[in-house]
């Protein structure tokens, strides 16, 4: 009987276009709330690095979000909120509490970098299906295991920094492990790499690389103290929550 | 220029850090314009967007900074927002008038990116690590030219497309004039030895030499891989000084051949006579000039190693061609008894005949006007100007001299000085410290701007504070400043700072651009800037780099090595003369010409207000190459003739003997002030000193040396036996 249901899914999911498995990759069970800390060390191409320790809070599925820095100390204080919204344009926020303002990112400096990262804010916000077109590629097997490979391209229509990028997404677990992204002239702009912890009944990135291959410069995201599910109020994604810490 | 520093001096460090923590600082400076025309136009414009990205594109080529290229810092909803300053090709009026108003604003950028009248665009371009700069000078210069001499006048300038310039038309300049030399110096030989065989054998003794020379040079380089074995300007007078040598040994040889032609009309017989006389002082010469050379192996300039050692190749070769296929060559000839050559003594011979009893008849005098002669070249050595700037090798008025002043008076200067600093760069007290090196920096009148961090965090703070000129000033606290970088760092590329600080805002540079100063001025201001920033508290480990203070080192080393090269050579001249002559007496007496010359070429180098630059510097080697030859040739003959001849006699004959040839190989040698009509003004230099030193070296052997052996003798203050 089990072979027989594996032999149907297994069908079926060989059959999938790249939109399908898209969708099946959103649909995956993820976090409510999370709540982590986050070491991030940048590297240029002369091997220095400079680090840094955030505090992140989320919610609703990640579309709310707020980081605070804790480290280095002359950046504490720093903060930043996302909000995305599926009926409008995502919110994005940063508080200087030097200069006491607070910025609000403008839906033209997406490809901003987030503190100085490899991250720009438009790799830290959802793929919205409608915005992009999927296709499928040729699987891979990497080391044993087996993948889909989609090529990604955002449409026309939709602001974007990107002229294309290739996923590679786990079959047996719909995780997304490796992404190439390219820039408009389809030269290769970033390789990221993703890590997964499994806390409580969730696969949770741990770790995430990025390697900026035309500025050779690296960031590396470690994801620590992972508490999922815990009761964070929607409340706390406002302007107001930027300027003040929480405790940790 | 760098290569010729010794590893463990200061500047070469602080230099090596500055290249590895922020990139080369040598830079090509391409300005393109049309003089009294503003170049702010749509059409120059398009035309500096199509350079730069052309220039991106060369291999060698690690940035390009222009107008095209350089962030604009603004502001958006009251935070900092980095675009670029041109932001396509084609301009409307408006966004021209923008790129105006932003430089206007930004004195420090506008004056690194158009001329001070507006009339020429300056393009930056910064090399790759390691590029060897000729390369680098020949794309960037293919570029320009193809893409602008059209429309407009160009100008090059800059560090490297000078250092990547000057080698090849050096090479170039130096070849055509030695071509000429050598042909005024086989009119010289053939002219006084009247057959065309014997003056081809010399000439294949030189040739042979230089071939072997500059081969074991490829060789010694190909399997060492050592710098000091390259070709460098420093060894550009490394051939004349062979072909010298090499010279006075055929010279010698075919000149004594002919004697005894004269006498015996058997070639066999001449030649052997000719080995007998001749054998030991080749051999004496050649020992001692090559034990000069090889002490250059102790000099500062390690660069003097490989010259040192491969001239020495190159002598050693030619004294065993001298004595082996010289020998050989005129006794296999079949020899015309009455030709010209033979039958009858040239007129130089005859003269020396003359002069020898002048020197003879009149030691006293002759001494004296030779201690008077020195002594105004002894009054002339404090005169003496160091000067290495390689700016000064140009003629005023030739077209790279013209581009270097262009640099210099319309753009921000062809020098540079760089001071390094290392503190807490997020910190405004370590910022308000490097505003003051700046201050110091830019009150020298041929600084013409300097930047660093501190301007970058001036203007950024004074953008977020509504562009308000009250606030072009350091942030008062730490975290504005880290706010300020933080923010640059989210919409600016993290290159755009790596010029002035490093990655962690631990280590800063600051650079001051400059016109051509003259040595001296070099001096006390580096002077001024180490003892300034000596007093700093916040910033540490200071250092100060940069062409300016490389050329300062290079006057110290310059100096350090000629004094050294001079004492130790001579030295060692005195030593093995003095053990082969088996008295010290004769060992001094060899290295008196040579002094003598030495301090009257220099003096004279003073008086006449001649650079000692390290290219003239190593004159002083072909006067040791040379004057030592006269001087054993000399003592040897004395030595040799004294055995046959009464002591009245010995001076008057031993002039007849060697005063010829030594006469016709500095004569000779004289050929190669045709390097006077060199473009490069060291070049020229060393022509004139060269002809001034081939006569003072052979007149001081003739004339001082003679009359000293020759009263010395006479108050039997010396004996002559030989050994």
């Amino acid at each position: 009987m089990r072979v027989i249901f594996f032999f149907c899914l297994f069908s079926i999911i060989y059959s999938q276009s790249g939109l399908e498995i898209a969708k099946l990759i959103n649909e995956r069970s993820i976090p409510i709330s999370m709540s982590s800390k986050i070491s991030m060390t940048l590297t240029n191409s002369k091997n220095k690095t400079r680090k840094s320790v955030m505090i992140s809070k989320s919610t609703n599925r990640n579309k709310y979000q707020l980081i605070w820095v804790l480290e280095p100390k002359s950046d504490r204080g720093m903060s930043f909120l996302k909000k995305e919204h599926s009926d409008q344009n995502h919110e994005m926020r940063i508080w200087l509490p030097a200069y006491n303002k607070i910025r609000r990112i403008n839906a033209n400096r997406m490809s901003d970098s987030f503190m100085g990262s490899d991250l720009s804010y438009e790799d830290m916000t959802s793929r919205s299906l409608s915005e992009n077109n999927y296709f499928r590629l040729e699987d891979e097997i990497i080391e044993g295991v087996s993948y889909y490979v989609l090529k990604v391209i955002p449409k026309a229509e939709f602001r974007n920094s990107y002229g294309m990028h290739k996923i590679w997404v786990s079959k047996e677990d719909l995780y997304i492990v490796k992404e190439n992204s390219f820039d408009k002239k389809n030269k290769l702009k970033k390789m990221k790499t993703f890590f997964y912890t499994k806390i409580e009944n969730y696969f949770v990135v741990s770790k995430i690389f990025v390697n900026d291959i035309q500025k050779n410069h690296t960031t590396n995201l470690n994801i620590e103290n992972i508490k999922v599910d815990s009761d964070i109020d929607s409340d706390l994604f406002q302007e107001k929550s930027l300027k003040r810490i929480p405790s940790y | 220029m760098m290569a010729m520093l010794p590893e463990n001096m200061k500047s070469k460090l602080s230099w090596d850090s500055v290249q590895s923590e922020f990139g080369s600082t040598e830079s090509i400076f391409v300005a393109f314009g049309k003089k009294n025309e503003n170049i702010f136009n749509q059409k120059a414009l398009s035309h500096l967007w199509e350079l730069t990205n052309a220039l991106q594109k060369i291999d060698e080529v690690e940035k390009v900074t222009s107008i095209s290229s350089i962030p604009k810092i603004e502001s958006a909803d009251g935070f900092l927002e980095i675009v670029p300053l041109q932001p396509k090709s084609e301009l409307s009026e408006s966004q021209i008038d923008n790129i105006v108003k932003y430089l206007n604003d930004n004195s420090s950028i506008k004056k690194r990116s158009v001329s001070r009248n507006d009339n020429y665009f300056n393009v930056l371009v910064k090399p790759t690590d390691n590029i060897p700069h000729n390369i680098l000078r020949d794309a960037v210069v293919q570029v320009g030219d193809s893409l602008l001499s059209k429309n407009y006048e160009i100008h090059y300038g800059g560090t490297a497309y000078i250092t990547g310039s000057v080698p090849g038309m050096i090479k170039k300049d130096i070849s055509m004039l030695l071509f000429i030399g050598l042909a005024l110096m086989s009119i010289v030989l053939l002219f006084n030895i009247r057959n065309l065989f014997a003056v081809g054998m010399i000439f294949s003794i030189i040739i042979q030499s230089l071939l072997v020379m500059s081969g074991m040079m490829g060789w010694i380089t190909h399997f060492t891989g050592s710098e000091n074995f390259y070709f460098t300007i420093i060894n550009s007078s490394m051939p004349i000084i062979l072909l010298t040598i090499a010279n006075s040994d055929g010279v010698h040889f075919v000149t004594k051949f002919f004697k005894e032609m004269r006498k015996t009309g058997d070639a066999h017989q001449s030649v052997s006579e000719a080995m007998d006389t001749l054998l030991i002082p080749i051999f004496l010469t050649s020992i001692t000039t090559i034990a000069a050379f090889l002490a250059l192996y102790f000099a500062p300039i390690k660069q003097l190693m490989g010259y040192g050692i491969c001239l020495s190749i190159g002598i050693l070769y030619a004294f065993i061609l001298s004595l082996t296929f010289l020998p050989a060559a005129l006794s296999l000839k079949k020899w015309e008894l009455k030709s010209l050559a033979i039958s009858r003594a040239s007129f130089t011979e005859n003269l020396m005949k003359a002069f020898g009893q002048v020197v003879v008849s009149k030691p006293k005098n002759i001494l004296l006007i030779g201690f008077v002669t020195m002594l105004i070249g002894i009054a002339g050595l404090n005169k003496l100007v160091v000067d290495v700037n390689i700016a000064n090798f140009f003629k005023e008025d030739t077209e790279f001299r013209n581009s270097i002043d262009f640099i210099d008076e319309q753009m921000t200067g062809t020098m540079d000085i760089r001071v390094r600093v290392e503190g807490n760069l997020k910190d405004p007290l370590a910022l308000y410290e490097i505003e003051k090196i700046q201050t110091l920096l830019e009150k020298n009148s041929s600084v013409t701007t300097s930047f660093s961090i501190a301007d970058a965090l001036k203007q950024m703070h004074r953008i977020l504070m509504d562009d308000d000129p009250e606030f072009d000033v350091i942030p008062e606290e730490k975290q504005k400043v880290s706010n300020l970088l933080l923010m640059y760092s989210m919409s600016g590329d993290y290159d755009d700072l790596s010029s002035m600080v490093d990655y962690n805002y631990n280590t800063g540079l600051i650079t001051a651009l400059s016109s051509v100063m003259s040595t001296d001025q070099i001096i006390s201001f580096v002077k001024e800037i180490e003892y300034f920033v000596s007093k700093l508290k916040e910033v540490k480990n200071v250092s100060v780099t940069g062409m300016a203070v490389v050329i300062r080192d290079l006057i110290f080393l310059v100096i350090e090595s000629s004094v050294l090269s001079i004492s130790f050579s001579m030295l060692i001249i005195c030593v093995i003369t003095s053990l082969f002559f088996r008295s010290l007496t004769w060992g001094f007496l060899s290295i008196v010409p040579l002094a003598a010359a030495v301090l009257i070429n220099f003096g004279f180098m003073g008086i006449s207000g001649i650079y000692l630059s390290h290219v003239t510097a190593l004159l002083s080697s072909v006067i040791i190459g040379v004057g030592v030859d006269f001087s054993i040739h000399y003592i040897y003959q004395y030595k040799r003739l004294s055995k046959e001849a009464s002591s009245d006699k010995i001076s008057k004959n031993v002039i007849n003997e060697v005063g010829y040839p030594i006469i016709l190989d500095s004569v000779s040698n004289m050929s190669f002030g045709a390097l006077l009509f060199s473009s490069f003004i060291p070049v020229q230099y060393v022509g004139g000193l060269m002809v001034f030193a081939m006569f003072s070296t052979s007149f001081g052997t003739l004339t001082l040396l003679a009359s000293i052996v020759h009263l010395l003798k006479k108050n039997k203050l010396i004996g002559s036996k030989i050994s």
